[in-house]
């Protein structure tokens, strides 16, 4: 039965234009809307997915449903109550709660407990209520075992639960995720979703979740994509990535739909609606497209050169019997790590968080000592640097550029140019040579060189962390070390990092990525190693990696999201052709579907 | 690099100076910043350091994190002690080369005020930070001081800044480090160099770790928005304070150890 929703079960979004103030959250272009005549609705009790590139206004329309913001023409209505209503205002902001991005900057209580009571203080809850309501919060998100640890000691996963609690105790009609799963690892990620969404249905919660990450957003009922401040497209999952190109608003479409889609291609055929509600069903098609009778010998694209084994080329690091302790011995963040960079390679460094992965390249770097063992680099043939040698630390600075995660936050000179010199200066070269080289490394990050003259403040997020890559670059080292370098960019400018990641390393930089994305480091590591409670467990090719499931099960890390997918097609499909033979595993969705339509091909021949 | 600095952070222990209610020790804390400065004669200043180690005690504080505690002020505690060892020139000559000038009073001087200067780190974070949690302390201030509203002092909001302020060190001091680390990457060096250089060097540390301030304090506004925070009026607590009996005892006992410490003194000069 499809009857009109009433006003009062849920929230209404009315033409909504909102602009930030001259005094906007980050300064920059402040005539702008943020929003403009954004129209959109939400049922009292459902899961929507917020989806949009970066600067699109989704953060925005969560501030406005929250009152933190009141809109400059239009109406919100949450739950039969307006926002502009004064007298109502208090209201609404009690019944809707956030989470936002950065656990370190939402939590004002020092203890967790007396955090989670901050909301609920500021209701002026009474006692005897208030002490339940506290403890039944930290229960629902299973952290009440830390009500009384000092809230910065916390992981950042466990961080993120604390601030689910705080908007619990509340006791809120409303719970939006403003990006809240960016900072975590996978698996602090799915425990994270898992208490919001189990919430959702014991509490009846209105769930709205802000995010950039696809498969978050197929977990929920309805998504609803934000384009320059308007609401572009909306619908079910299986609705929007079916018919609508999210590509255009800066998106990408799952990795197993993008899988499913190029073998659609290939075959002639269209995927619908119906084939995407689930990957069972998506499996289901796709076996039906490869046995039709008159599946289409189509025009599949070559194999792509492989990438020559590196480990055949020259090493350019080597970390050897690597020690690490921060207490003098007691306890140690990485234990006997060995380790081979060759030149030209990209390395991935994976693992979950607080492993002792950016302790690890911090050594590379030598801004750490090994408590024992040794990093030995080799800038050329027959030359060795030692990272535990006093004398050759700044060789190896200069050898071995380190990025850090969120780099574009360590930006500080006047003006971009200025900032990628300072390495420069620190190596007193002429003023000609640090123009050239400065010049030269913007030009590889692809920033403009106009840009150069502008204050590093006044760049956009994507912009700063190129710089701010520059200013390392500038530096000309044999190896270029990033920590997480697409974290928090949208998926377009995620692929953008991860191309001049490669543009680099072939023009001759030797590659380490710290990353916690198990996709992104198949899809473009050429080895991959993985850390495990301070230890190297596994240096492989990701191919050798992701083959073996028991292995990694042993390790404790998942396959990517395309080879999970893949590999459950391939056994179906082992079942009907039993004759058949797949290549190796790509990790590309495109290519592993065209790997995998090129294999079906053969087996079909044969028969 | 700046991991190891403990000074303003809470210790997590259960002890009796932990569960002593914050007034009290609020209070106890003014009296003998009173009486550490009060003091002159050095079997007074005795005294009163072991009246400190009965604290130490009292507040089940390990000696790393007592060392942590002081390490950061020893230097500047050295270099009060040289300076007044060097300007003062009353008393009885007992070293005297070139332009330098050691007497007797100037030593005893210069140990007192060195001294003085770590009594004074150890028991402030022995009556607060390590015993109190920022939070806390807010609350005593604000209880503390809450008659103050009647003539219009924002109280509550002072307290409120306060305990935040608090609650952002070990966060700003992670930050720091992390910048310094990714300057140090690119051939920072703040270690070497001619003073100026180095205050200097502190310049471009100092920028990011602003900008990143504001970013931060931008961001907890709205989040303290969204958890509907609108000042001290009708707010409650879920931890609020009650003095108990043990908090008498404990107050009446560090006190009647201050005033013998000042009656010592007096007696003793």
């Amino acid at each position: 039965m499809k009857g009109k929703i009433s006003r009062v079960e849920k929230i209404s979004v009315q033409n909504v234009t909102f602009t930030y103030g001259s005094e906007g959250v980050d300064g920059s272009a402040p005539e702008e809307p943020a929003v403009e005549n954004l129209s959109l609705e939400i049922e009292k009790g459902s899961y929507t997915a917020i989806l949009g590139a970066n600067g699109s206004g989704k953060s925005t329309l969560a501030k406005l449903i929250d009152v933190i913001e009141v809109p400059d023409s239009g109406k919100i209505i949450v739950f039969g109550k307006d926002t502009s209503d004064d007298s109502v205002f208090w209201q609404i902001r009690e019944k809707s709660t956030c989470v936002f991005q950065n656990p370190d900057n939402q939590i004002v209580g020092t203890i967790v407990e007396e955090d989670v009571a901050f909301g609920p203080e500021n209701l002026g809850v009474r006692l005897p209520e208030l002490r339940e309501r506290v403890d039944q919060a930290l229960k629902d998100v299973g952290i009440y075992d830390l009500r009384l640890r000092e809230a910065s000691s916390l992981s950042g996963g466990q961080k993120q639960k604390l601030a689910i609690a705080g908007a619990l105790a509340m006791k809120p009609d409303v719970l939006i995720l403003d990006e809240a799963t960016a900072m975590l690892d996978p698996k602090s990620r799915d425990e994270f979703l898992a208490v919001c969404e189990d919430m959702r249905l014991k509490k009846g919660l209105t769930l709205i979740t802000i995010t950039h990450d696809m498969s978050e957003a197929m977990r929920s009922g309805r998504i609803i994509i934000i384009s320059e401040g308007h609401a572009a497209a909306e619908g079910t999952p299986a609705h929007i990535f079916a018919d609508i190109n999210v590509e255009q608003y800066g998106l990408r479409r799952p990795v197993a739909v993008r899988f499913a889609y190029e073998i659609a291609k290939l075959a002639g055929k269209h995927l619908t609606e119906e084939d995407l509600t689930g990957e069972a069903e998506l499996r289901e098609k796709l076996i039906k497209i490869f046995t039709a009778s008159d599946l289409s010998a189509g025009n599949v694209p070559e194999l792509k050169p492989v990438d020559p084994d590196y480990r055949v080329r020259r090493k350019i690091m080597s970390v050897k019997d690597l020690f690490s302790s921060y207490d003098g011995g007691k306890t140690f963040a990485l234990k006997n790590i060995n380790l081979d960079v060759f030149e030209g390679e990209i390395l991935g460094i994976v693992g979950e968080s607080g492993c002792g992965k950016t302790t690890l390249i911090s050594h590379m770097n030598s801004i750490m000592k090994p408590s024992s063992g040794e990093i030995e680099i080799y800038p050329e043939e027959g030359k060795t640097l030692l990272c535990s040698k006093k004398g050759d630390v700044q060789q190896i600075r200069q050898t071995v550029g380190l990025v850090f995660q969120y780099p574009e936050y360590q930006l500080f000179e006047e003006s971009v140019f200025k900032d990628i010199c300072y390495g420069l200066r620190k190596m007193k070269l002429s003023a000609e040579e640090q123009k050239d080289r400065a010049v030269m490394a913007a030009k590889s990050v692809g920033l403009e060189k106009e840009v150069l003259r502008k204050n590093p403040f006044d760049l956009s997020g994507g912009q700063k962390r190129r710089a701010a890559m520059a200013g390392v670059l500038a530096m000309r080292p044999r190896v270029l070390v990033l920590d997480e370098p697409a974290s928090g960019l949208d998926p377009e400018g995620r692929e953008e990092m991860f191309a001049l990641i490669k543009t680099l390393r072939d023009k001759g930089t030797t590659i380490v990525i710290v990353s916690h994305n198990m996709d992104e480091a198949a899809a473009y590591c050429d080895r991959i190693c993985c850390i495990k409670d301070g230890e190297a467990v596994i240096c492989e090719t990701p191919d050798e990696l992701f083959a073996d499931k028991a292995k990694l099960h042993m390790i404790g890390i998942d396959q990517p999201k395309i080879t999970k997918f893949s590999s459950s097609l391939k056994d179906e499909l082992k079942k009907s052709m039993p004759e058949i033979v797949f290549e190796k595993a790509l990790f590309e969705p495109e290519e592993e579907a065209r790997a995998v339509y090129r294999a079906v091909l053969k087996a079909r021949q044969k028969c | 690099m700046l991991n190891n600095i403990s000074l303003g952070r809470y210790y997590k222990a259960d002890s009796l100076l932990h569960r002593t209610d914050p007034r009290v020790k609020t209070l106890l804390y003014l009296v003998y910043l009173v009486v550490i400065f009060l003091i002159k004669s050095p079997f007074a200043l005795f005294a009163l350091g072991l009246v400190i180690v009965v604290q130490l005690f009292m507040a089940k504080v390990s000696a790393p994190v007592v060392w942590k505690t002081i390490s950061p002020v020893l230097p500047l505690s050295v270099f009060i002690m040289i300076l007044n060892l060097l300007t003062i020139k009353q008393g009885n000559v007992v070293f005297n080369w070139k332009m330098i000038t050691v007497t007797d009073y100037g030593f005893t001087r210069a140990s007192l005020m060195g001294i003085r200067l770590i009594f004074l780190i150890l028991s402030t974070s022995l009556m607060l930070t390590l015993t109190t949690t920022p939070l806390k302390i807010a609350d005593a201030l604000e209880s503390l001081f809450s008659p103050l509203k009647i003539i219009k002092v924002p109280v509550h909001e002072m307290a409120m800044m306060m305990s935040i302020a608090l609650r952002f060190i070990p966060t700003l001091i992670e930050e720091t480090d992390k910048i310094m680390k990714a300057q140090v990457s690119r051939g920072a060096d703040y270690d070497t160099g001619s003073f100026l250089n180095r205050i200097k060097g502190y310049i471009t540390v100092l920028i990011p770790l602003f900008v990143s301030s504001f970013r931060r304090a931008e961001e907890l506004a709205v989040a303290m928005d969204a958890r509907c925070y609108r000042g001290g009026v009708g707010r409650t607590k879920l931890n609020p304070l009650k003095i108990k009996s043990t908090d008498i005892l404990v107050g009446l006992f560090l006190a009647v150890c201050a005033a013998g410490l000042v009656v010592m003194d007096l007696t003793l000069r």
